[in-house]
């Protein structure tokens, strides 16, 4: 025989590290996202260490350790919900003044009649936020909000717009946020992925797949779509017609081959990484649907989130879908409301928003009371926004064009403070204003309040340390608690 | 790879083009004029532009090449061709000892996907392994590169670096309709070999070359596989986005070098300026682009109209191909509209609004010792009917100069790379100082020159590296794999492979063949190959096979049609449809590139959804029915013990290339008798299980199910999607 150690499960170098720390619960205690994403995995231009998925401390003690995004995909109006506008009231009907000067619209808007705000503001809570009433349940909860009414991104399209909020630019390919914090912080649950995208069931958003995918950081990264009911991940569920004992049996039979085949290729770490995988597979099968079946859930809980009830079921199921991730520990869940269109109301901003904010206003505020009470809003950071806002101008007499120019997103929970406002449009809510904050700018805040100095997550890539926010990147200081 | 540079230029040029909406609309005239005027601002970079050093110079990749002889070895009974001097040197140097040859069947497995993508069938791994010739493995490789398979495989590594797809990708991933035109040419080019200095010079500038010529015409297409925001407000922003893609695929395919960097700035590392990026770009500044030209390289003026629908433009296009005869098929290829230059401006910080001096076309410096111009005009070697500039040929003819430094280097590497796993430069479209050193540069040197001397043949190429010692070497050394090795062999194999782990764990001095993890795409061709379903059908517009349901009703209805026709379904990978939103969902786990940037070497992760796709995909399932059934049926003229044995070694041969021995026969056995019994008692309607296909009369449909799961197992094995 050879002096070689034979037969190993125990690759050298990096991967033998990363196998370690796999297997350190035993093979038993394995399961769904260790097999997604922690399998010591090779190539790609970083270190080894790059595409694991092991729980890691950020630069800073973090104010939130996990993240909720709620997407309103198609550009909600931020003049109809959370920027109140008197003058646009005041001037609707009239054309937009001379002094704002030439406005890139996406569908020539720019001389169009300004459409004032289509359901009232009230101030609301303690703290006197104005909040429209499309959204009374988010309303109530406007002590909890800080609101950024100053956003404004790059492109007037979708797509682009979609990829920018999601990776701070607008070309596809870059990676997403989701993935730059599970590169960045990993995941403490091995149960779960560190990044889960629960998709609109309507369809995805515009531009697809790439607003969740890893770019240049290994794709373990990337975000794992998972669905509410039965099949919630592809290919999660063995064939019907292998329902016996055929596949554990197929798994036996293959693990106790591939252990031969390794003895003689010793050494090889990407093929005993290839063996765990499989085990922690076949465990996946149970974890995520038990992870989809809400039967546990208390009937007061159910209705906190609107489930049951004809509007907000589908919403509020996957609302709870998102608390009951953050709390085996996945880092980033990003819920999408809206199809293909969405909240894209070019035509009737009444007919779509009313839609739309039926669906999600009770939800969200659901989420909000459910974390609180539980206690994990404290270090949960919970994200509403679109990929844009809406533009001052009707369209088609009733709607509004997309304005990238100026919109409003809100942020709630760990580390931010609550029951503010921060930076204004101007007098009609076209363009951002005071204290401006761009999307490269919301970035840099949100990976402060996850612990980051966003100029040093970074990941060498083509001989060039890349970073979420670029070249740019300013952190809103007045929004962290 | 993925540069920044487009990103930066966008998020830059954005932030001008924002401030220009609250500027008065002239100011950007007044504020490139105040950008000439002020001091040290980059606008006048072409004259106070940083020189090339003599030290830049000194890089190993922008060093001339030379010729280098191979150099003495101790141990001069090892080695079959000078490229085997060069890697033992260096393992003498570190007292390593090559391994000796793989066993043939292992040979013939590895050699077969390598240039094919395919397993090899069990008749031919028989005859080879049997062949009392000299030079089998000599034959061998002749057939393999002679059959059609070759570009199928070598085929899409290509359409990797050229970022290929059928859409446009962003918003509405427009359908290119005759996208697959360029595919088929690549996959036809290197069947017929194409000398490589013709393929690039066909791709850069085929219409200057051979006007009239649909082949060249087609080969144009390289350049505009990129993504495409067709629905982006400002013609110009998108122009210049296109035109930025392009040169930096240029540098990054041709020459391994991340010029993209430097179009917002100089490069940070390299000695490229951004003046040099923009005369770079000058070259291609005269293509008309967006709008289809025609694909029969026929000269076509004015626009078909393809510009006014949007809505309904796919049904159109389809409609159009099918029904009326149009003319010639249309599709995005370079063409220029005469030979009338259109002065090209360096853009101030990659800002398209803010065009600064006027830049000459010129080759990146670096690249260019011998200080190579542009060619002034239509050039002498351009055909008397040439209606363009001539500005591309130049450039194709200055990248396939016989001594180009980069040019060589970089594709002597590429090719090293896809038969060892990975390159001696091991990234291979960074060859700048960004990049990391090749481990052997006096061989990969030797191979770059060697080349032009094989007449720029890449067959020739691949047999001269097959054919080395070093290929062929086994990539264990723990013998039990190795029948044929003397006890001698042995002793020493296992000794030096140990040491090889020990001195050199990452393999770049090649004691050992590396193991190699196939793609997604050469899985998902072997799954149907070794189950007799691989349609044989070549070429043509892309396929698409059905999607899992999960993913089905995620997307847009019209973005996957299932194609009518089943055989489809079935047809080699290169041939499925490429949608730039949409990666099918196999090839996804199993780390396709997303066809955004050039990539020239794959990612390869380990995760659990790929042991998911594997264990419960239809495609594996249906594998795995129609290798049973196949296997059932051929061995159904036995009788008793002998049966079994024999479909179980059948199964084998076609999965993984070889019989089992007698421990591995016992552990099938073993699982088909205990599943067979649980079957029997859990008494499913013969419906529900997973019959073979088809299922041989006389047998029972609980052990015939059975077999179907070991197959299905063999599906999961490592060896099966590892190459050795």
């Amino acid at each position: 025989m050879p002096n070689v150690t034979l037969p190993t499960d125990l690759p050298p170098g990096g991967t033998r590290r990363e196998f370690l720390a796999q297997a350190g619960g035993g093979i038993g205690s394995l399961a769904l996202a260790a097999m997604l994403h922690d399998e010591g995995l090779l190539g790609g231009e970083g270190s080894h260490d790059a595409s694991s998925t092991r729980p890691r401390q950020p630069h800073y003690p973090p104010r939130a350790k996990r993240m909720i995004h709620l997407f309103m995909h198609g550009g909600p109006s931020h003049v109809d919900l959370f920027d109140s506008k008197p003058a646009l009231k005041k001037y609707a009907g009239q054309p937009l003044p001379e002094s704002f000067g030439q406005v890139m619209t996406r569908r020539k808007v720019a001389k169009n009649p300004l459409l004032g705000p289509v359901r009232p503001f009230r101030p609301r809570g303690a703290s006197g936020l104005e909040i429209s009433d499309f959204l009374p349940h988010i309303a109530g909860c406007a002590d909890e909000l800080a609101i950024i009414r100053s956003c404004h991104g790059d492109s007037v399209n979708h797509p682009q717009s979609v990829y920018q909020m999601n990776t701070g630019s607008i070309l596809m390919g870059k990676p997403s946020l989701g993935s730059w914090l599970s590169y960045g912080l990993g995941t403490e649950c091995r149960d779960m992925p560190a990044y889960v995208v629960l998709p609109d069931p309507g369809g995805a958003p515009k531009g697809g797949p790439p607003a969740w995918g890893s770019g240049f950081l290994p794709a373990t990264h990337q975000g794992t779509l998972m669905r509410a009911g039965k099949e919630p991940i592809v290919n999660l569920r063995p064939q019907p017609r292998f329902s016996g004992g055929e596949q554990r049996a197929a798994l036996e039979f293959a693990r106790k081959l591939n252990r031969r085949h390794l003895a003689l290729r010793a050494g090889d770490g990407e093929l005993s990484a290839r063996i765990a995988s499989y085990e922690l597979a076949y465990r996946m099968q149970s974890a995520a649907p038990a992870l989809v079946d809400l039967s546990g859930e208390s009937e007061a809980t159910r209705k906190l989130y609107g489930i049951g009830e004809k509007d907000t079921d589908e919403f509020g199921t996957r609302c709870l879908l998102a608390r009951r991730m953050i709390e085996q520990g996945v880092r980033f869940v990003q819920l999408y409301s809206g199809d293909t269109g969405g909240w894209d109301a070019h035509k009737n901003v009444l007919k779509n928003h009313g839609t739309y904010c039926r669906r999600t206003d009770k939800p969200v505020a659901g989420l909000l009371k459910d974390l609180r009470q539980r206690g994990l809003l404290d270090d949960t950071l919970v994200l509403w926004g679109g990929e844009f806002g809406r533009m001052p101008m009707s369209e088609q007499g009733t709607g509004r064009d997309h304005n990238p120019w100026g919109y409003s997103v809100w942020m709630a929970g760990g580390g931010v403070k609550g029951g503010i406002a921060y930076g204004a449009t101007d007098d009609v809510g076209l363009r951002a204003a005071v204290d401006k904050v761009h999307v490269h700018d919301l970035h840099a805040t949100i990976l402060r309040l996850l612990g980051f100095n966003h100029e040093w997550l970074t990941y060498s890539h083509n001989g060039r340390d890349e970073r979420l926010t670029d070249v740019a990147g300013r952190v809103v200081w007045d929004v962290i608690a | 790879m993925r540069g920044h540079g487009r990103e930066s230029v966008n998020r830059r040029l954005m932030i001008p083009l924002l401030l220009g909406l609250l500027c008065p609309p002239d100011a950007f005239s007044v504020d490139v004029d105040v950008e000439r005027g002020a001091p040290g601002t980059i606008d006048d970079a072409a004259k106070d532009e940083r020189p090339i050093t003599t030290e830049d110079r000194e890089h190993w990749s922008f060093r001339p090449l030379r010729r280098p002889s191979p150099p003495a070895v101790k141990n001069a009974r090892w080695g079959r061709n000078p490229i085997d001097r060069f890697i033992l040197r260096r393992l003498e140097e570190k007292n390593l000892v090559p391994l000796p040859p793989a066993d043939r069947a292992t040979l013939i497995r590895r050699v077969t996907f390598d240039l094919t993508g395919l397993p090899p069938a069990p008749s031919e791994v028989d005859a080879f392994v049997s062949d009392p010739a000299q030079d089998a493995y000599e034959q061998l490789i002749d057939r393999l590169l002679a059959s059609t398979a070759y570009g199928e495989r070598w085929g899409q590594h290509w359409l990797d670096l050229a970022r290929f797809a059928e859409t446009d990708g962003f918003e509405q991933d427009h359908l290119r309709p005759n996208a697959w035109r360029y595919r088929d040419w690549i996959i036809d080019a290197l069947n017929r070999d194409v000398p490589y200095d013709e393929f690039v010079r066909l791709q850069i500038a085929g219409d200057e070359f051979r006007p009239g010529d649909p082949d060249a015409a087609v080969a144009t297409g390289f350049a505009l596989c990129g993504p495409d925001m067709t629905d982006i407000n400002l013609k110009e922003e998108r122009r210049h986005v296109v035109l930025n893609d392009i040169t930096a695929t240029v540098g990054t395919v041709f020459l391994g070098l991340n010029i993209g960097c430097a179009q917002c700035h100089d490069h940070k590392f390299d000695p490229i300026s951004q003046a040099d990026f923009y005369r770079l770009r000058a070259v291609f500044e005269n293509v008309d682009l967006f709008r289809d030209h025609p694909l029969d390289g026929s000269p076509r003026e004015e626009s078909s109209g393809r510009k006014k629908t949007t809505k309904s433009k796919e049904q159109k296009q389809t409609a159009n191909q099918t029904a009326k005869k149009p003319g010639p098929p249309m599709g995005r290829v370079f063409h220029e509209q005469g030979s009338k230059r259109k002065p090209s401006h360096l853009m101030v910080r990659g800002d398209f609004k803010r065009p600064g001096p006027t830049l000459l076309p010129a080759f990146p410096r670096i690249a260019n010792p011998w200080g190579e111009r542009v060619a002034p005009s239509v050039a002498e070697s351009l055909p008397e009917e040439a209606s363009t500039s001539g500005l591309r040929a130049s450039l194709a003819r200055w990248l396939t100069r016989p001594d180009h430094p980069l040019a060589l280097r970089v594709i002597a590497n590429r090719v090293w790379q896809h038969h060892f796993g990975e390159g001696l430069v091991r990234t291979p479209n960074l060859l700048g100082t960004t990049g990391q050193e090749p481990s052997h540069p006096e061989l990969l040197d030797w191979i770059a020159t060697e080349l032009p001397r094989l007449d720029w043949s890449l067959k020739r190429l691949h047999r001269l590296i097959l054919t080395s010692a070093t290929y062929r070497q086994a990539s264990t050394g723990l013998a039990d794999t190795m029948v044929a090795w003397t006890e001698d062999q042995r002793r020493q194999a296992s000794e030096s492979y140990r040491r090889s782990l020990e001195l050199d764990p990452e393999n770049r001095l090649l004691a050992r063949q590396n193991r190699r993890r196939l793609e997604g795409e050469a899985i998902r061709d072997a799954l149907l190959s070794v189950s007799g379903r691989l349609s044989v059908r070549r070429g043509g517009p892309g396929v698409m096979p059905p999607l899992p349901r999960e993913i089905r009703n995620s997307i847009r209805k019209d973005h996957w049609k299932v194609s009518p026709d089943e055989e489809d379904h079935r047809r080699r990978s290169i041939y499925l449809f490429v949608r730039r939103n949409l990666r099918y969902p196999f090839f996804d786990v199993f780390d396709r590139p997303d066809s955004n940037m050039p990539c020239g070497r794959r990612d390869r992760t380990t995760i659990a959804p790929q042991a998911l796709a594997l264990l419960n995909s239809d495609l594996t399932l249906d594998a795995a029915r129609h290798l049973a059934g196949i296997v059932l049926t051929d061995c159904a003229r036995l009788e008793g013990a002998a049966r079994q044995r024999a479909e179980i070694q059948l199964a084998y041969r076609r999965s993984l290339g070889r019989r089992p021995d007698d421990a591995e026969i016992e552990l099938a056995e073993e699982l088909l008798r205990s599943l067979t019994t649980r079957l029997d008692a859990e008494g499913r309607p013969s419906e529900d299980l997973a019959l073979p296909e088809p299922l041989p009369v006389d047998r029972s449909p609980t052990s015939a199910a059975a077999f179907t799961t070991f197959c299905l197992s063999l599906f999961n094995l490592n060896e099966f999607i590892y190459i050795d």
